[in-house]
């Protein structure tokens, strides 16, 4: 019988949903959100993917979800009542935090409100001293006193956090375990069941988070998993975290904090996947949204991941040393940099006359000038429109774009202040997003002393395509692919990812000391905690593969650089070898001085016979189109002015084609430059060399 | 309104590709530093200058270090002139020759392209000891230069590409714990060679002589904002004096006073009448005052202005010659900062009375350092915890002011409590906002930070350096002053002693110290303050009931506040 898994990934316009069959058939849906109730718009898209795949709701093998709803939770400040308790002498670690400032002379900064208000964070007597000694073992009448209190303000969820609990978590445990008892309906979070890592805000920041979310999130899931069964779907539910990586439903439930950035996170997997599809090991994967661009690194067959991340407004900056004005979160996270650039962002000029695009985004409302929905502020796309970069319908006919109303605004903000015309204003802006585009880009490149040059850009979001290859040329990057489907390509992602789990130990001691029989008892217990875990996903040994790895670094520092621990089992030597190389290649230098460890790290992923293999999708569902569908003018540059560049069909594309040229689908618009080729590859991506 | 004569779009592309070469820089310098005091604290800073040596860009780094980069570039140019070569390093630390204080070590990386000279990198580290008499190299109550630890002349560490092992081994022998200085060096290093990496590539895009013309007008660029901003000033004279408690040996208060003086789209600032120099170390190198005072006047220009050299041509900064802000050999400088913090409060209170909207009252009045240095239990293994407590903004126009939070002067973090207890022989017993310690305003004042540490080695060195001890973070408009700050030690056996703001002394295992701080003060007339914040406030535990009926006149029926009788009474005092 044929059996399917859906993709599902919900964004703040649409929800797309992608349906692979068991004989490797693809077939998308595309659904309007429902933010209230984002489940529905996910039941009306199964719904409605079932039906065009020709499928009953039991033959879905597995539902894959990636969801906002931990990123919203934040964004609106919209969680729990929440409540912290803390060691004694230590209740305003959360509101003092790292102390820095995100900006420099300016005075009329603002701290964010913390999570939890300080009337919420309590204290009790306990301490454990950082060599892991109990000091003091917990007063656990002053817990039960604070519950009690807790629940007549209201209080829903608690976070525990205990000073050196990473060291010994006892105390905290009893704590927890004692305030769950008692009160039921109480959620508790207790920090080194989520953290059991040093350094206090850190650990305190994540678990607040964690509580914060947890009552929306969890709900969340219960009202989509009910309203699955409730129409026939008895699949499981694995959703997507923050590091790419699929889990239970349950476990995102129990820890939250580990999927607010569950939906962006899948693309990468995605990009990851279909590299490995087509053998490129080195790629800048490209996002570009409404209000932000992002970008991500796979650097020879590898995704960049990072260890601590902070939520700001839903926008990162690329500036990642700077701890302040966000709600910090230490977990996995796909390394990605984002900046508050995308097709809606807004171009303004400061007193000084110098032109600058966002971070105020125009958004889906009003939306951008040449919207006709109100907006009269010119925004990226506005300048895309006025250059004929955009065509004047979109999202195949749905949406008609009025070219005049974004001239006006390009000329009344931009080009009369400026003393350019209009094309030429229009082109500044376009290149102004572009550069900070690629700030994101430098974020995961320069930064690491990687170049640009030796990628190729995969480009994808609606739209990701229209800038893609100018992006790369201002970065010396030849290359650029663009995914089938660009604008449903997170959803795919979640097919090609697997189940994921992640082990830290900590194993501080100088490299050259460590005897192989030693890594081999850590390395031995991990595997043994990793096969118990994947089995309850019924992954059976056979099927799980293993990544070790030793966060090494030079004696006396604080940050760790990740080192491979082969399979060869363990040889100092060489693990210092690779530590120095890798250092060296970062920062142009490597001491003299003793490597030390840090942690050894286990990701465990199940290999699922089903997954989207990138190799061989055939689509379930494409119109065939026609070779040539017009031709329109597009102002490329001021070199080049108006070009007359012809639009073809993307499905119908065979051969090489020669920019200047577009590339036109429902879903968005690929725009191939003068002096740029277009071509297939051999599994439907187009590649365009510059 | 400023006219440019060249493309803007390259211009924001350069001056972006530039900020973006000093964020990876400070980025570095975190990730491969050794000592809490640069990786975890952040006391370090960044920038890149252009082959004259003029700042082009800062990196979101301790605004202290990055005003006196010139005075320390103009000495590195002019020793070294015709003398750099592609591979060199030029390391500094002399407070009379180009440097701050000892511990701050600069670090100048030229960057060459086509043989010629480009520009330079330049880190700036605060390093955990550089020798002296004191553990952390800091101490206030040294009375010369020669006290304080190891003088490094404009000097080169790597000489076309080679180290110089003599002075690495000069370094290494005269300081505590050299694993850590030199390990702090070697991130200097890296991350000086990370900013030639990405400048040389600036170069290769555009051009040397393109991209100087782009430098000229971004640096043009950033002194038309300022003298723009500067001309809508009022002309006209505006005096401030604060005052710092006293020195270590005398308990004399030190007056900073200065005159602020706009003339059409200039800025004069001249400190006659602030205190000759003094025995202790808070004497602070005129490179510094210069830095403080710059980082002030920033503030209260618009976001927009460009960080760089353009800022600095419109403030003329003029200190007498053998005062506290300019001092003569061998005045002893390594608490200096102390000085500067003062700076910047004297010049915000002049720039009050020309641009009320832009400024905060006191803050805090600069972080407290405490040092604990010894040897560990049963061994020969040295240690020196260096930490620093911040801080609290003042009251601002339509705001109040931040709890929690670094000076506007620098740009630090603090020191992990759990990373300093996994490092140290010390038990932390506190870390809290300190109620009550607010300056009352219709905005009121940030709270301060109390810490408190309880030693568990054998005995230490304790070093304090601390003030608003008896002048207190001063408010503005009519809102009230800070609480003061207070340092109290308690013996293992019980006895407590109120200690004085700036002290060195051996301490034994048991002994507790504790530092309460001083908080920021208040903008705007008490009365003034909605009933809605007062009850928010004291919901919080951030002000107490005594605090909300003498500051704020709020009368209290039971646990309530009576609304109209506190109206009343406001009213009666004279407010809304």
């Amino acid at each position: 019988m044929r059996q399917a898994r859906i993709g599902v990934d919900i964004g703040g316009t649409f929800t797309d949903l992608v349906l692979l069959d068991s004989e490797g058939r693809a077939f998308f849906a595309k659904v309007a959100s429902t933010p209230d109730h984002p489940e529905q718009a996910v039941l009306t898209g199964v719904a409605q993917i079932l039906e065009t795949a020709g499928l009953g709701v039991g033959q879905v093998v597995e539902v894959l979800h990636g969801t906002t709803v931990g990123s919203n939770t934040l964004l609106q400040k919209a969680g729990a009542r929440t409540g912290l308790i803390t060691t004694r002498g230590f209740r305003d670690v959360l509101e003092i935090g790292r102390v820095r400032t995100p900006t420099m002379f300016d005075l009329s900064w603002t701290k964010p409100e913390p999570l939890v208000a300080r009337r919420y964070r309590r204290e009790v007597d306990e301490r454990t001293t950082a060599g892991g000694e109990i000091l003091k073992t917990v007063d656990i009448d002053q817990v039960l006193e604070i519950g009690r209190d807790f629940v007549r303000e209201g209080i829903e969820s608690v976070a525990i956090c205990f000073l050196n609990s990473y060291s010994n978590g006892e105390n905290e445990a009893e704590a927890a375990r004692a305030l769950s008892e008692a009160f039921p309906e109480l959620w508790v979070t207790a920090s080194v069941a989520v953290l059991p890592e040093i350094r206090e805000y850190e650990r305190t920041s994540t678990t607040a988070v964690n509580a914060y979310v947890l009552p929306a999130l969890r709900s969340y899931i219960e009202r989509l998993e009910t309203g699955l069964r409730d129409i026939g779907v008895a699949a499981p539910l694995l959703v997507s975290n923050s590091n790419g990586g699929l889990s239970a439903a349950a476990i995102a439930q129990e820890k939250p904090v580990f999927f607010i950035s569950s939906g962006r996170a899948a693309g990468v997997v995605g990009a990851g996947r279909l590299g490995t599809a087509i053998d490129e090991r080195n790629l800048i994967v490209f996002d570009m949204g409404g209000t932000t661009a992002s970008a991500s690194l796979i650097h020879d067959g590898k995704l960049t991941r990072t260890n601590e991340y902070e939520f700001r407004a839903g926008i990162s900056t690329p500036s990642r040393f700077i701890k302040a004005g966000g709600y910090l979160m230490r977990v996995p996270t796909i390394d990605v940099a984002e900046v508050g650039s995308g097709a809606g962002s807004i171009a303004w000029l400061d007193p000084g006359k110098l032109l600058n695009v966002g971070p105020v985004s125009a958004g889906a409302k009003p939306g951008p000038a040449c919207y006709g929905a109100g907006g009269t502020s010119p925004t990226v796309t506005d300048a895309n429109v006025v250059l004929g970069f955009l065509p004047a319908e979109l999202a195949g006919g749905t949406l008609t774009l009025d070219v005049a109303k974004a001239r006006d605004a390009v000329e009344r903000d931009v080009a009369g202040p400026l003393g350019l015309t209009v094309e030429a204003a229009a082109t500044g802006i376009r290149e102004i997003v572009n550069v900070n585009m690629a700030r994101a880009i430098r974020a995961v490149t320069v930064e690491r002393g990687v170049d640009p040059r030796d990628f190729t850009l995969l480009a994808f979001g609606g739209s990701g395509p229209v800038h893609a290859c100018d992006l790369a040329r201002s970065l010396g990057i030849g290359r650029v692919l663009f995914p089938r489907a660009p604008g449903v390509f997170t959803a795919m992602g979640m097919l090609a990812g697997s189940v994921e789990h992640y082990f830290l130990r900590a194993f501080p001691t100088l490299l050259r000391k460590v005897e192989a029989p030693e890594i081999g008892k850590v390395v031995a217990d991990l595997r043994t905690d990793a096969v118990a875990a994947l089995a309850r996903e019924g992954y059976p040994e056979d099927r799980i593969a293993f990544e070790f790895e030793l966060d090494l670094r030079f004696r006396g520092q604080d940050s760790e650089l990740a080192v491979p621990l082969g399979a060869d089992g363990f040889d100092a030597g060489a693990l210092r070898e690779a530590f120095l190389e890798s250092y060296r290649g970062i920062y142009g230098y490597a001491s003299r001085d003793d490597v030390e460890i840090v942690n050894v790290r286990l990701r465990a992923r199940g290999i699922s016979a089903q997954n989207l293999d990138f190799a061989h999708i055939e689509a379930g569902q494409l119109a065939p189109g026609e070779a040539v569908v017009g031709r329109r003018p597009i102002y490329f540059s001021r070199d080049t002015g108006w070009v007359d560049t012809p639009v073809i069909e993307r499905a119908a594309l065979s051969g090489e084609v020669e920019g200047p040229v577009v590339l036109q689908s429902a879903d968005t618009t690929i725009i191939v430059p003068p002096g740029a080729r277009a071509g297939l590859d051999p599994v439907g991506n187009v590649v365009v060399t510059l | 309104m400023v006219e440019r004569r060249i493309d803007p779009i390259t211009f924001a592309v350069i001056k972006s590709g530039l900020d973006t070469i000093v964020d990876d820089m400070a980025y570095a310098v975190m990730r491969t530093a050794r000592s809490p005091i640069v990786r975890d604290v952040l006391d370090y800073s960044v920038t890149m200058c252009d082959r004259q040596g003029r700042i082009l860009s800062q990196a979101k780094t301790v605004a202290l270090h990055l005003g006196a980069v010139p005075d320390a570039m103009e000495v590195v140019i002019k020793r070294f002139a015709g003398n750099l070569h592609p591979g060199d390093v030029v390391v500094l630390n002399d407070p009379y020759d180009g440097g701050m204080h000892l511990p701050d070590i600069f670090m100048f990386k030229p960057i060459f392209h086509g043989g010629e000279l480009q520009g330079f990198s330049v880190v700036v580290a605060h390093h955990c000891d550089v020798g002296g008499r004191v553990p952390g190299s800091n101490a206030s109550d040294s009375t010369e230069i020669f006290q304080e630890g190891i003088r490094i002349a404009p000097m080169k560490l790597y000489d076309r590409g080679a180290p110089n092992e003599t002075l690495f081994t000069i370094i290494e022998k005269n300081v505590r714990l050299p694993e850590l200085v030199i390990g702090d060096i070697e991130a200097q290093y890296a991350t000086c060679n990370i900013g030639e990496r990405e400048f040389v590539k600036l170069v290769e895009r555009y051009g040397a002589e393109e991209l100087n013309r782009y430098f000229d007008e971004l640096i043009d660029y950033g002194e038309a904002l300022t003298r723009a901003a500067i001309a809508a000033w009022p002309d006209g004279d505006y005096d401030f004096t604060d005052y710092i408690d006293g020195d270590g040996f005398s308990p004399e208060p030190i007056p900073i006073k200065c005159r602020v003086s706009v003339r059409g789209n200039h800025l004069y600032v001249d400190f006659e009448g602030s205190s000759p120099q003094v025995r202790g170390a808070i004497n602070s190198t005129l490179s510094f005052t210069k830095s403080s005072t710059y980082l002030t006047v920033r503030c209260a220009l618009d976001s927009e202005v460009p960080n760089n050299a353009g800022v600095y041509r419109c403030i003329t900064v003029t200190a007498p010659e053998g005062s506290i802000l300019n001092p003569l050999m061998p005045a002893p400088v390594a608490a200096r900062a102390l000085t500067g913090y003062r700076v910047v409060d004297t010049v915000m209170g002049a720039l009050a009375q020309i641009a009320p909207r832009k400024v905060m009252a006191a803050g805090e009045g600069g972080n407290t350092v405490v040092v604990l240095g010894g040897y560990h239990k049963g061994s020969r293994e040295p240690f020196v915890l260096v930490d620093m407590i911040n801080g609290a903004w003042g009251g601002r126009f339509n705001q109040d002011g931040i709890e929690g939070v670094t000076n506007p002067s620098q740009n630090m973090s603090n020191l992990p409590i759990e990373t300093l207890e996994a490092r140290y022989p010390v038990l932390m017993e506190e870390y809290a906002l300190r109620e009550d310690s607010c300056g009352p305003g219709e905005y009121r004042g940030g709270l301060g930070l109390v810490r408190q540490y309880r030693l568990l080695a054998d005995e230490a060195v304790l070093q304090v350096r601390s003030d608003r001890y008896v002048n207190p973070p001063y408010g503005l408009f009519g809102g009230g002053p800070a609480a003061l700050s207070r340092n109290v030690l308690m013996t293992a056996d019980g006895v407590a002693e109120e200690l004085d703001s700036k002290i060195t002394r051996n301490i034994r295992a048991g002994t507790v110290i504790r530092h309460e701080q001083a908080g920021g003060g208040g903008y705007g007339d008490p009365r003034l303050r909605p009933i809605s914040r007062i009850r928010a406030d004291l919901d919080e535990g951030k002000i107490s009931r005594a605090y909300a009926e003498r500051h704020y006149g709020v009368v209290f029926a039971g646990e309530m506040i009576d609304e109209a009788a506190t109206e009343a009474r406001r009213a009666a005092a004279g407010g809304a």
